[in-house]
């Protein structure tokens, strides 16, 4: 044994070793946990929306939301009304400063509206596909033309908010000038997808007659499904602690993505049940030419205004085959496929190569003051 | 300068003390927030389940989803029927005011045409 130049025994090399493999991991252990600390303890976002607003409607539970400028004043362009899936969180569409679908596309000038359902409560559950198409949707693009005084606006679905916006617009083509339809599944037999894994399973659905109101806690299980392992208490720990090692700014992204992620609502369980009977596998309303909403049967081929349908190549939510199918029953359709998943192409890091796209597209390729 | 050469490199035990402060110290920044910040237990609860959900605290199974007793049940049907209403309503409050503005148009046509 010799001994350290600070007169304390040396350690035998192999254990010098060990205890300096020891000493690195608990530098790196607590750096970690000093990250974790400093994400949690920075301002996280609680659901508000990034871009300031103005509520121009309430109905229900639902807010209909104008974005409004650094003046707090709307904007003049051509309206663009944001229709978000019922089953999820509006402000996916807004999600923070810089990182906002709807506030880039204000920026480009639009007077862009955002329907936010807001939570269903036990009464909602009895809510069906025609009192969103015809009551919720319908009301909020007469509230938009009658604010702006435009005859047919500009209409932006996502997931399931685009197969509502679809339905719209094929019993009401002339109050809509484009229509753009995000991750929106049009054929229900393509393999992937809730519907489909729910239909392998043999489950029967819920229930149209008695139907409930489907605990968040139930919808959000439905989406960790699709991607096995993700639900796995011990799995998102673990991630996370991996993702620990990157810096806190790019872990506050992952914190506000992960606020909507985890921030799912309670689904009206009758309308679970009329999508999944009328659109869902072996169903397949949409393609089939058997859809209705309320008695009113939809037919695709009033749809004639430009149509721009964008899917993401890795969606495991609603599989891009069955997105581009739009198609087949919209032949005009600009059918779009990016790179990024359900969430990503919307609000990701890449996500701004959607947001170019659909303003381009809206603009009708003449700027901000094409479109409607 | 000649006095920074001259600070001898730390030994691997004084290192190891160093880190027992320093987790000290972290501990303590943890305990400081817990106390501090009435928040802090909820975030920290999310992060101990692998979210990272900001503001509330992470969904639970125990949301009421189906009605207790059949008058609960007749109350949710009620309330549904009135929101319907209520849409009803606001389309035929729409519906008036477009009539109105077409009248409008229409009048404000005739007017012009009889001018000229």
């Amino acid at each position: 044994m010799s001994e350290g130049s600070s007169g304390q025994p040396a350690i035998a090399e192999d254990q010098e070793r060990e205890l300096q493999a020891l000493l690195a991991l608990s530098q790196r252990s607590r750096a970690r946990l000093e990250r974790l600390h400093e994400v949690l303890t920075s301002p996280g976002h609680f659901g508000a929306g990034a871009t300031p607003s103005a509520v121009v409607y309430r109905e229900n539970k639902l807010r209909l939301l104008r974005l409004l400028d650094e003046q707090g004043r709307p904007r003049a362009g051509p309206p663009v009304l944001f229709v978000p899936a019922p089953v999820s969180r509006y402000f996916i569409v807004d999600l923070l400063p810089g990182r906002s679908f709807a506030g880039y596309v204000a920026e480009a000038g639009f007077d862009v509206f955002i329907a936010d359902f807001g939570t269903p409560t036990r009464e909602d559950r009895f809510c069906d596909l025609e009192y969103y198409v015809e009551g919720l949707v319908r009301r909020c693009v007469r509230t938009v033309t009658t604010l702006t005084g435009r005859p047919a606006i500009n209409i932006v679905g996502y997931c399931l908010g685009g197969t509502l916006s679809l339905l719209y617009s094929a019993l009401h083509p002339d109050t809509v000038a484009r229509l753009v339809l995000l991750t929106t599944t049009v054929d229900g037999d393509v393999e992937g997808g809730i519907a489909w894994v729910a239909h392998k399973m043999g489950l029967a659905g819920e229930s149209y007659e008695q139907p409930r109101l489907v605990p968040a806690v139930e919808v959000k299980s439905w989406f960790e499904m699709l991607s096995p392992g993700s639900n796995s208490l011990a799995g998102r720990v673990r991630d996370l602690w991996e993702r620990l090692d990157e810096p806190a700014e790019r872990l506050r992204d992952v914190r506000t993505m992960a606020s909507w992620v985890d921030d799912v609502v309670p689904a009206p369980g009758r309308l679970l049940a009329e999508m999944y009977q009328k659109f869902g596998p072996g169903r397949n309303g949409l393609l089939a030419g058997t859809a209705t909403v309320g008695n009113q049967p939809i037919d695709a081929s009033r749809i004639t205004m430009p149509v721009m349908s964008v899917s993401a190549e890795k969606d495991t939510i609603a599989p891009p085959e069955g997105v581009d199918a739009i198609r087949r029953i919209v032949p005009h359709a600009e059918v779009v496929r990016l790179p990024g998943g359900h969430v990503g192409i919307v609000a990701g890091r890449a996500a701004a190569a959607l947001w170019k796209r659909t303003v381009d597209f809206l603009a009708g390729g003449s700027g901000a003051g094409g479109g409607a | 300068m000649a006095d920074e050469k001259k600070q001898p490199e730390p030994t691997l035990v004084e290192r190891w003390l160093d880190e027992q402060q320093q987790w000290q110290k972290t501990l303590l920044t943890y305990l400081d927030s817990l106390a501090k910040n009435e928040d802090f237990l909820t975030h920290l609860g999310n992060a101990m389940r692998g979210s990272l959900l900001a503001g509330k605290a992470y969904p639970r199974p125990d949301a009421a989803a189906a009605p207790d007793t059949a008058a609960d049940d007749r109350l949710d049907r009620i309330l549904h029927a009135l929101h319907q209403i209520e849409g009803q309503l606001t389309d035929l409050k729409f519906t008036v005011e477009e009539l109105k503005a077409s009248v409008r148009k229409r009048k404000d046509k005739k007017k012009r045409k009889d001018e000229e």
